[in-house]
């Protein structure tokens, strides 16, 4: 962190929630492991109000610490920099004094700093390739954050990607080189717009460092290009949407391209709000089924054999997707996949209706999860929803 | 009368038939019924309530404007919702001038109130659906695969409470508020329908009825009348004659409609049906 707070800072799309305060107004940013999500929501309001270190500190552990599993909770005010780690997670404070590492996994309780005249923040959670996406506040699913923004350290292996990136958009990868830094104010913008081409976007700044397993359920089911972006960690919560401040501002159209973001002008409500949008705007996802149709989740989408749709509000309609089911497999209303609502908000979400015989999802980088009936769970660009009966549904970006 | 093709739907042949009565207790039939291709309505205007059969009558003649029209499932539960929305301006308008300019004694009390079910077929891209819609504590019961099923949710009191766990299933017939709605046109109350979307295949019988009928003889009972009797305008009879058997305390109405068979160029079976089925019973127009 510099001694300017408004410098942009960059995320990496990765499994833990980032709930990110605004720098200007010395607001607390926390990150929190998945199995934290009930609480995020709560601690977003607090965070997007304003709150500080310690009362941030406070909600947090209104609960007692055991259950906590690990958390990095940092701030800066009038240039001094608290942070505390918790767990599997590293915090590299760059000073003029050289590196401080705070190792959440080494200390019994937790690692604390407060240190004055940091120049640079690295929270690492996981090993997760780019890309390094700008925000300022907001409520994001990460694996890493950087302030300020990531850029690629010469010494890097993966350099050479950067520049690919620069040739094929028109947006500089590094904003805070760029001479349009004072546009990014308040604002996040992705570094890397999005290419057009559909291999390299895959991995922007960094090729993979192992083979991810989406691939195989990609090609086996490649009915349509899973383009654009879906970085398989990317988790399809928001795009950073409180990271608007200003509504004019055109750039809000292009935020955080490694998110499930919605093409175009964010969806209304915020994260963490229980607004639930029963028609939106804009789909959040298309549904490619395994015969070939495509469908577009801007509502509820109730697909089965026979599929009935019950009590719903005029303005609400959903749609009935009818598969074949030769064996009878597939229940008559099967299972049901809509808009995002809560921490959900822009992304789809699956939930199967009680059916006979169940539903298997398979999300990339996570092994196949049979879905429990009731339950609604998270798509990520890339998933594949099976029904049975040969009957698949590929969920791709719109 | 009772067949109908439209060019949307018109793969859908539709067999139907409606009745009502005053019953044995009531002077006034505030019941009243649409059953006129695509579109099937029952409304029930509120018991106690002067007007309730003007209510009804507002509902059924508002609704009478999607008769041979064709409607997609989405467009059918906007048009199905704008025209809630104008009978319950309309019946709100007329128990307005009821009270001014009545002048009669007791006008200013001047309220009418009906509740509304509709079925409404509807074209679909993956085949012909029933849209159905419902406000109040008139029902839509469905036969499929033989088995009876009560498709719409009753808006009432007694509903209510036995969605919260207050009451239970049996609690219900009995329950002093079991007639008490929650939900209905005309008035301030919410007029907000359900609504619901069924493919044809999965209704081999649609009813609609007033609680005249399910007031009276329960769902075995209705279950019965509409497995055994073929031809939907005897089973709308005997509905509402065993709903008089067993008091007839209100106004009784049911409306049956068959979905006789799906229509292609080479259905020989079906069309074939509808003809015989239509010299059988002598209906010929």
């Amino acid at each position: 962190m510099s001694d300017d707070a408004r410098t942009p800072r960059s995320y990496r799309p990765g499994s833990w929630y980032g709930v990110l305060g605004d720098p200007a107004q010395s607001a607390a940013s926390l990150l929190l492991p998945p199995g934290e999500r009930a609480r995020v929501a709560a601690l977003w309001e607090l965070v997007d109000g304003g709150a500080g270190f310690d009362e941030v500190l406070d909600a947090l552990l209104a609960g007692g610490l055991s259950d906590l599993e690990g958390f990095v909770l940092w701030s800066v005010a009038d240039d001094l920099m608290q942070v505390v780690v918790r767990g599997p997670a590293r915090v590299v404070l760059t000073t003029a004094d050289g590196e401080d590492v705070l190792d959440g996994a080494s200390a019994a309780t937790w690692a604390e700093r407060r240190v004055r005249g940091v120049r640079s923040t690295s929270v690492e959670i996981e090993d997760v390739d780019g890309p390094d996406l700008g925000v300022v506040s907001g409520l994001v699913r990460v694996g890493r954050v950087d302030e300020p923004a990531y850029a690629a350290a010469p010494d890097e292996a993966d350099v050479a990607a950067v520049p690919e990136v620069e040739d094929e958009s028109t947006e500089p990868a590094d904003p805070v080189a760029s001479e349009d830094v004072t546009g990014l104010e308040g604002s996040p913008e992705p570094l890397a717009e999005e290419p057009e081409i559909e291999e390299p976007e895959i991995e922007p700044l960094a090729p993979p460092r192992e083979p991810r397993p989406q691939p195989t359920l990609r090609d086996g089911l490649s009915l349509a290009p899973v383009a654009p972006t879906p970085d398989p960690l990317s988790d399809p919560l928001p795009d950073p949407v409180h990271a608007q401040p200003d509504p004019d501002d055109e750039q809000t159209e292009q935020l955080a391209p490694g998110a499930w973001q919605p093409t175009g002008p964010a969806l209304p409500g915020i994260p963490g709000q229980p607004q639930a949008p029963a028609v939106t705007s804009r789909p959040v996802a298309r549904l490619v089924l395994s015969n070939g149709a495509t469908v577009e989740v801007d509502r509820a989408v109730l697909v089965g054999r026979s599929p009935e749709a019950r009590r719903f509000g005029a303005a609400e309609q959903p749609r009935l997707v009818t598969v074949p089911s030769p064996h009878q497999e597939i229940s008559s209303t099967h299972l049901e996949v809509r808009p995002g609502s809560g921490a959900d908000h822009g992304s789809a979400v699956v939930t199967d209706l009680g059916s006979t015989n169940g539903t298997v999802l398979v999300q990339p980088g996570l092994p196949p999860e049979s879905l429990q009936p009731g339950i609604a769970v998270q798509l990520i660009p890339g998933a594949i929803i099976d029904l049975g009966d040969g009957v698949t549904i590929q969920v791709t970006n719109v | 009368m009772s067949q109908h093709r439209s060019a949307a739907t018109r793969k859908v042949e539709l067999h139907y038939g409606a009745t009502t009565d005053v019953g044995k207790v009531r002077s006034v039939n505030e019941d009243s019924y649409l059953a006129a291709p695509p579109v099937f309505v029952v409304a029930d205007g509120m018991g106690g309530h002067e007007g309730g059969d003007v209510a009804s009558r507002i509902v059924v003649e508002v609704f009478a404007e999607l008769v041979d029209t064709e409607h997609d499932a989405r467009s059918g539960a906007a048009a199905i919702a704008e025209l809630l929305v104008r009978a319950q301006k309309e019946i709100n308008q007329y128990a307005l001038e009821q009270r001014l300019g009545g002048g009669r004694e007791g006008a200013f009390r001047w309220y009418a109130g009906t509740t509304a079910v509709v079925g409404l077929l509807v074209g679909d891209d993956d085949g012909p659906k029933w849209l159905l819609a419902n406000l109040g504590d008139s029902r839509i019961y469905r036969l499929d695969a033989g088995t009876l099923e009560q498709v719409s949710v009753d808006h009432s009191v007694v509903q209510e409470l036995l969605e919260a766990g207050t009451i239970t299933e049996d609690e219900l017939e009995t329950h002093p508020e079991r007639h008490v709605v929650t939900r209905a046109l005309g008035g301030p109350d919410n007029a907000e329908a359900d609504y619901f979307l069924l493919p044809l295949t999965a209704v081999e019988r649609l009813m609609l009825c007033s609680d005249g009928i399910n007031g009276m003889i329960d769902d075995r009972a209705i279950e019965q009348i509409l497995q055994e009797v073929g031809d939907p305008r005897d089973a709308a009879d005997q509905l509402v004659a065993a709903a008089l058997e067993a008091g007839g305390r209100d106004n009784a109405t049911a409306v049956v409609v068959d979905v006789v068979g799906l229509l292609t160029d080479d259905a020989r079976g079906s069309a074939s049906e509808g003809v015989s089925l239509e010299q059988k019973l002598g209906a010929l127009p």
